[in-house]
């Protein structure tokens, strides 16, 4: 088992254990068999036909496991669903990433997947929003758009012969800033119908990339990207001018309030992930709120006692969804 | 459970380092008591009826050993951390600890205390190592208490005055060595018992009772740290300590950091040293270094010279300069280094066969009294030893062991460990010989009797359809021996081919077809490496249904053998040879003179009888090529007991006549031994067994030279071929000359010794007396352990069988060859002893006349040999005591003793007429006293 | 020097056929996409494994399949005598290309071309069978990374010391000079990944001691069995439904 890493003192140490207990137990039965290793074989009724998935393998006969992970089951198909691995891409994901290379008319993207993801610049819409051929100029320019480790944002596109496309062509992706990217593994953010979050009551904007990269940012309104750009451009032109403009100081400003939201939002995702709890918007919230509602201070959410609080907390939220 | 043991360790490099051991503690221990109903009791070896568990403490393990080793003593938990603790101090004592505990006759039970896991103590802080120690004793004894309550009460004996009192402070029962051994009310254990150190004084006052007269006598040894500092600086040199066998007042110490001997004269310098000991030594100024003395016949004390046999080889001769390595360097005889013990690194303390010294009476009252006890090997000195029942040693040979050494005391003390007979008493001497000479003449254990084939053996069907196994039985395979001779371990066959040539067979007794590798009968033949004939009686080293059955190849039986099989040109070229396998009948099993007496008698003309002939022809032809190639033929004056069947006392005595019979039988065996070494160094070069005779150097020679100068004589002794011609053209006039000459040239080799191929390099295999690049014994398995594994390598080489595992583990290998050599070695000076005490026994009721000739010259007399009993012994020519008091003169360099007048001299070679008697100086200690007539 | 005792016992007080005590523990190193400590007795192992990830260089990248890579190294603090020795040595070397090519054989590599697959091993405390207990956290590294595999690999070490086979030698009788043999096995397919040998054994005395060695991998691969299996039920039930 993974042990966490924090040094626990007993009381501490008998609660988290009692608390993960009461998940063990609310924990479907019917999964719990479910569980395979590396080479365990996987009962199989042949009679029915089959369809091998992904982490199996046949051997003498035997449907065996390749990874650890949870044997799932629609219809005939039989697959294991592996837990820790790296983020598999499914078409239409959103995710995060980041720039780790600007190639001529792509981007190459690191998205913790086996290879780097390619955002052409084909499929980007320009800053000016306009649809129209991209320019030798574009081509130049394109380190304005997104440089090298910029964190972005965009949805994957699907397999082309040179690797996983992604596109971002809608005001909503792009160039993320002011915020914190935080990386979790892919199997605890699932896939749902929304991943673009905004958290008006503490205006943060929170993005569940599906592949396990998280970004918890200061809201930004996407709606006036025209200003943005216009704002933009003129930094670009005012960018050999030494001193920068009050009116651009006051753009980069982010209120302490903000920032200090941010940080307590990404704490708490990160207590997540240290207990391997599954993240969604809801959980997140709730253990902002109570962060906030037993007055922990940002730091201390990453120590022992907030931990087994929340492991307590998600064993209660949980038990009261079993038992609607 | 796991325990982590942490240390401090020292590394060799001088660097401190942390060591982390792991520490299992275990649920399976079980205590060994049968009674038991907790425990597994099925390796338990405890009585069932054990009304008292012994445990004993370390020290009384390291000091009470004898005792320990009484059967009176049953019963006996051994503690792990006991034996450890006992490994570490004295290795020979834990081999002897381990004997007992594997002895299934004794009740000895090894504990792992440290294993277990309600046993197993953890360090305290600031507790030394032995006090921890004594506390997991004290925990195991108290484990024991609880654990067998009731059935069986435990008995702590420990002699530590701290360790008892905590043990019965704990509700340990514990007792001390002596009031344990006084409480089973059998007065003889207490002789056993080793005095502790403090009574040392007591002892003192009795051996000298004017107290004017304590001195130290030794000087104090250095502590360890200085004598490491001393021997990293080069000021000390360490070595083993070598007592000169025939001056127990001299000892040489092998040095390796200067390269040379270093003598060590007297006692004092000695310093308290055995034979034996590893030592450290401290050069003495050079102008110091003693010159040779002159070498009187007697020595400073009233040690003497006696009697004994001529030596058979340099290794056995008193040893006037050290045989040096090949790097030849001579140096002056007065420039040896000598030098003095600074300090003992290790002992070899054992225990001594010997008697009491005689005692005028017996001093000390109560019982208790104190004695001089006198080895019998004369290298050890004398060693004070307290007995309760002296009168009854006094006529006794009995073994002694040595406890200790102090500065104060001019001999060691030890203690009394067990009886073996009455002085002179036959059975008792050859006893004394045997363990004198490391003997191993326990019946064979049952598990060693074990893998002995089903009696009565015959060779089976399977034997004959096995098809590494050629059938020879249609051959006219015969043996030849001395007569008696039950072991039969060689036998021959010769056919005339049609082609003219000869086909010979030489079959050996196919020991390793019943003497697996790795089986205990293989390893006891191992330890015991050969077997040993004395006059009156053979030690084997197999069980006798081997010896003298199953494998000797007997005369009309069919029997297993391995064979090497030639084919010869009548000029006897070997054309080929071939090894296997085989089943023989032999038609006749020959003795030396039967076999003579055949060849010789021409009306003969049986088929046999031609075999044997031109067997004979062929050996002839191959000794002839053999010396011109250069061996040596060497004499020895080997002598032969007629021995009366009833009493075995020896009735005639006589040198051992050797015929032409004896001669071809060697000349076929050294021809198969020499063919198989070739054959199984081929094939194995790393791992294979062979003998060696290393060349005498120049120095190993002088005596000879000097005694040949001094006659007139000149020898070539540039090499093997060129010693043997001179050794042959030395024909003097009267017929026993050349046999002297020889003899005395014999006396200057060293013998040739085992060692594994891998070992040394190729030239050094060369075995001088033979003039054979290649030697190795293979024709007489039932007797050596060499030939067995010389068997199994030729085996091997053929395909036959694999090579055991051991083959493949040099330094194991080399340690068995240096056993063999060591028993080789133990056997050959058992032999001799046993001839010697034979000889004493023939003249005691036969004073004789007889024909003596003069080896060596000394100060105050000489030596004589005398051919007709091949016996060595000084003539005194002053009486004993007046040290040369002038009156007589020597010449070294004519070897020539004359009285100062002139009017009588004696040179060496010289016959002279001598008186030989036995004397008794002293009761029951008979000697052979040699006078001129 | 006796290794055995009359009593059957080894000098750390095990019997001849059993191993020292073993753990193993998932997820060791946050960064890694999987990483493992393991420990047989005082040795103890860490590693790390990253990937399937872009090939660093492009020129290894293979078409059909991925490239594994391995860093074996041993932490300076390892050994009683801290020895600073020099990166890439030829022992490390070589243990690095054993380790390589043991787990390259249970990858199924040909499921991820064009990447690669990095695994690095330290040694935190040696005492002996080091490359066994590297080969098992590397097991345990690459089971936990999600990579898949045909079938696990373990590994232990036997050798032979006093005419008697010894199962999982520390570093006292590896050092002895017997013949040490570290075995690695796939268990469910039954195959040898892994035979090595120094110092030479008769034929019949090898087959004994390789069967030790096959057993003390079974028994180290029931035990990474469950290690695994608890930790894929812990993550599942954690991350709730």
């Amino acid at each position: 088992m993974k042990d966490l890493q924090l040094s626990l003192n007993q009381t501490q140490k008998v609660r988290l254990q009692r608390a993960l207990e009461k998940l063990e137990s609310l924990a479907s039965k019917a999964n719990s068999n479910a569980s395979v290793t590396v080479a365990d074989s996987i009962p199989v009724n042949y009679e029915d036909g089959l369809l091998k998935g992904h982490g199996t393998s046949e051997v003498n006969g035997e449907v065996v496991a390749t990874v650890c992970g949870v044997v799932e089951r629609v219809n005939k198909l039989v697959y294991v669903r592996s837990l820790r691995a790296r983020y598999k891409p499914e078409v239409g994901d959103i995710i995060v990433g980041r720039v780790i290379e600007v190639a001529p008319k792509r981007w190459r993207v690191e998205i913790n997947y086996s290879h780097d993801a390619v955002l052409m610049l084909s499929s980007m819409n320009l800053p000016d929003g306009i649809q129209r051929r991209r320019t030798a100029l574009d081509e130049l320019n394109m380190r304005s758009i997104f440089e090298e480790n910029d964190v972005i944002c965009a949805e994957v596109r699907g397999f082309q012969h040179d690797g996983l496309h992604l596109q971002a062509r809608s005001q909503k992706y792009g160039k993320l800033g002011r915020g914190q990217l935080l990386t979790v593994p892919s199997y605890l953010v699932k896939r749902r119908k929304q991943h673009f979050h905004h958290l008006e009551n503490y205006g943060i904007d929170l993005i569940l990339g599906c592949n396990g990269f998280i970004w918890v940012g200061e809201h930004v309104e996407v709606t006036d990207d025209m200003l943005v750009d216009h704002k933009s451009e003129q930094h670009d032109t005012k960018a050999d001018k030494s001193s920068i403009s009050p009116e651009d100081q006051e753009k980069n400003y982010t209120p302490q309030q903000t920032r200090e939201n941010i940080c307590r939002t990404a704490n708490a995702i990160r207590a997540l992930s240290t207990l391997g709890f599954s993240i969604t918007v809801e959980v997140i919230m709730e253990t902002v709120d109570l962060s906030s509602s037993i007055n922990v201070a940002i730091h201390e959410m990453l120590g022992a006692e907030f931990c087994v609080l929340v492991a307590e907390k998600e064993a209660v939220r949980r038990s009261m969804t079993k038992k609607k | 459970m796991l325990q982590n043991k942490s240390f401090v360790k020292r590394t060799r490099g001088g660097k401190i380092t942390k060591v982390v051991r792991e520490h299992y503690l275990r649920h399976d221990i079980y205590c060994g008591a049968p009674v038991c109903k907790v425990c597994d009791t099925s390796g338990a070896r405890l009585s069932p009826t054990a009304s008292t568990i012994l445990i004993f403490d370390t020290n009384v393990v390291l000091h009470q050993i004898d005792l320990i080793e009484n059967p009176a003593i049953e019963d006996v938990v051994v503690l792990s951390i006991v034996l450890e603790e006992v490994k570490n101090r004295n290795l020979s004592v834990y081999n002897r600890v381990r004997a007992l505990c594997s002895n299934s006759l004794r009740k000895f039970f090894v504990f792992s205390n440290e294993h277990h896991k309600d046993t197993y103590v953890t360090d305290m802080s600031g507790e030394s190592k032995n006090d921890r120690n004594d506390r997991a004793i004290r925990v195991a004894a108290q484990w024991y208490q609880t654990h067998l309550a009731g059935s069986a009460k435990v008995l702590l004996i420990t002699n530590d005055k701290e360790n008892k009192r905590k043990a019965i402070e704990e509700g340990i029962s514990a007792e001390t060595v002596e009031s344990y051994v006084r409480s089973l009310s059998k007065p003889e254990l207490l002789d056993l018992l080793v005095q502790p150190a403090s009574e040392d004084v007591k002892m003192e006052d009795a051996e000298d009772l004017r107290p004017s007269k304590r001195k130290v006598i030794y000087s104090e040894h250095k502590p360890m740290s200085e004598i490491t500092s001393g021997l990293h600086r080069g000021i000390y040199h360490q070595g083993k300590l070598r007592v000169n066998r025939y001056n127990p007042f001299e000892a040489y110490v092998g040095s390796e950091s200067i390269g040379d001997e270093i003598i060590i004269y007297g006692r004092t310098n000695m310093n308290r040293a055995f034979d034996g000991d590893i030592v450290a030594v401290e050069l003495l100024p050079q102008d110091q270094w003693h010159e040779e003395k002159s070498l009187a016949l007697a020595d400073e004390e009233d040690e003497e010279e006696d009697v004994h046999l001529v030596p058979g080889s340099a290794d056995d001769a008193p040893r006037t300069i050290a045989a040096q390595g090949s790097a030849g360097i001579t140096e002056p005889v007065q420039n040896r280094p000598s030098g003095r013990v600074v300090g003992i690194i290790k002992r070899n303390w054992h225990s001594y066969c010997g008697s009491l010294e005689p005692m005028a009476k017996p001093a000390g009252g109560g019982g208790i009294a104190h004695a001089l006890f006198v080895s019998k090997d004369r290298r050890i000195p004398k060693i004070r030893i307290q007995t309760r029942q002296l009168e009854n040693l006094m006529d006794k040979r009995i073994i002694v062991a040595v406890d200790s050494w102090d500065r104060l005391s001019r001999y060691p003390s030890g203690h009394y460990v067990r009886t073996i007979g009455v002085i002179g008493d036959k059975d008792t001497e050859t006893e004394v010989v045997l363990i004198e000479n490391d003997i191993n003449t326990r019946p064979f254990s049952s598990q060693v009797l074990a893998c002995l084939p089903p009696l009565p053996w015959f060779v089976s069907s399977e034997d004959l359809a096995n098809p590494i196994r050629q059938d020879l039985r249609q051959l006219r395979v015969f043996s030849v021996d001395p007569p008696g001779c039950k072991d039969i371990d060689d036998a021959l066959h010769c056919t005339a081919l049609p082609n003219g040539n000869y086909e010979v067979g030489v079959h050996i007794a196919d020991v390793t077809n019943f003497v697996h590798s790795g089986t205990p009968l293989d390893d006891e033949a191992s330890q015991r490496g050969t077997s040993v004939y004395l006059v009156e009686r053979r030690i084997d080293m197999l069980p006798k249904p081997l010896t003298e059955d199953i494998c000797s190849l007997r005369a009309d039986v069919e029997r297993l053998a391995f064979s090497v099989i030639w084919e010869m040109t009548a000029e006897a070229e070997i054309i080929s040879a071939r090894y296997t396998k085989s089943v023989i009948k032999s038609c006749a099993a020959l003795s030396y003179i039967e076999a003579q007496a055949r060849m010789d008698d021409s009306r003969l003309m049986d088929p046999l009888t031609t075999d044997l002939r031109n067997m004979n022809s062929l050996a002839k032809i191959m000794r002839a090529r053999r010396i011109e190639r250069g061996a040596l033929t060497l004499a020895s004056a080997e002598v032969k007991f007629e021995i009366d069947t009833e009493t075995h006392d020896p009735l005639d005595m006589g040198m051992y006549q050797i015929r032409e019979a004896n001669q071809m039988v060697e000349e076929f065996m050294l021809a198969a031994n020499v063919s198989v070494a070739e054959k199984i160094l081929k094939h194995f070069p790393l791992c294979s067994l062979l003998r060696r005779h290393p060349s005498p150097t120049r120095e190993m020679l002088e005596p000879l030279l000097r005694t040949a100068a001094a006659i007139g004589l000149n020898l070539d002794v540039s090499s093997s071929k060129a010693l043997a011609d001179s050794l042959d053209s030395a024909v003097g006039d009267d017929p026993y000359f050349n046999k002297l000459i020889r003899i005395l040239a014999t006396r200057c080799m060293t013998q040739a010794v085992y060692f594994c191929s891998g070992d040394l390099s190729p030239p050094e295999y060369l075995h001088y007396g033979l003039a054979a690049s290649l030697y190795t014994h293979f024709t007489s398995p039932i007797r050596r352990y060499a030939d067995v594994i010389t068997h199994r390598l030729l085996a091997a080489s053929l395909g036959i069988y694999k090579l055991p595992t051991i083959f493949q583990d040099g330094p194991r290998l080399t340690s068995i060859a240096d056993n063999l050599n060591y028993r080789h070695r133990n056997a050959q000076m058992a032999s001799r002893a046993s001839v010697e005490l034979h000889t004493v026994i023939f003249f005691k009721k036969r004073p004789t006349d007889t024909e003596a000739r003069i080896v060596r010259i000394r100060s105050n007399g000489f030596f004589v040999f005398v051919p007709k009993y091949g016996i060595e012994g000084p003539v005194y020519l002053t009486p004993r005591g007046e040290k040369g008091s002038g009156e007589w003169y020597v010449d070294e360099q004519q070897q020539k003793i004359r009285k100062m007048d002139g009017s009588i001299s004696y040179s060496v070679l010289q016959t002279v007429f001598i008186h030989m008697e036995i004397v008794e100086p002293q009761p029951n200690r008979p000697k052979l006293q040699l006078s001129l007539v | 020097m006796e290794y055995v005792s009359p009593e059957g016992l080894r000098l750390d007080g095990r019997r001849p056929m059993e191993m020292r005590q073993i753990r193993g523990e998932i997820g060791v190193v946050d960064k890694a996409d999987g990483s493992a400590v393991f420990e047989m007795g005082n040795t103890k192992v860490i590693a790390a494994v990253y990937g399937p990830r872009e090939v660093q260089n492009r020129s290894q990248q293979m078409n059909d399949r991925a490239l594994v890579r391995c860093e074996y190294t041993m932490a300076n603090f390892s050994t009683g005598d801290r020895m600073r020795k020099p990166k890439g040595d030829r022992r490390s070397t070589e243990i690095s290309l054993v380790i390589r090519q043991t787990m390259e054989a249970c990858i199924m590599t040909h499921l991820m071309p064009r990447t690669q697959i990095d695994i690095f091993v330290q040694v935190l405390q040696a005492d002996g069978g080091t490359r066994s207990a590297c080969i098992n956290a590397a097991t345990l590294a690459l089971s936990d990374a999600g990579i898949p595999m045909r079938d696990l690999v373990t590994s232990c070490s036997a050798g032979y010391l006093n005419s008697t086979p010894l199962l999982d030698l520390n570093y006292v009788e590896d050092s002895a000079g017997g013949a040490d043999v570290t075995l690695g096995i796939m268990p469910k397919l039954d195959k040898v990944t892994l035979l090595q040998m120094d110092a030479k054994l008769p034929l019949d005395i090898f087959e004994n001691v390789m069967q030790l060695a096959i057993e003390g991998c079974k028994a180290v691969a029931t035990y990474i069995r469950e290690v695994l299996l608890e930790n894929t039920k812990q993550l599942e039930y954690r991350r709730g439904t």
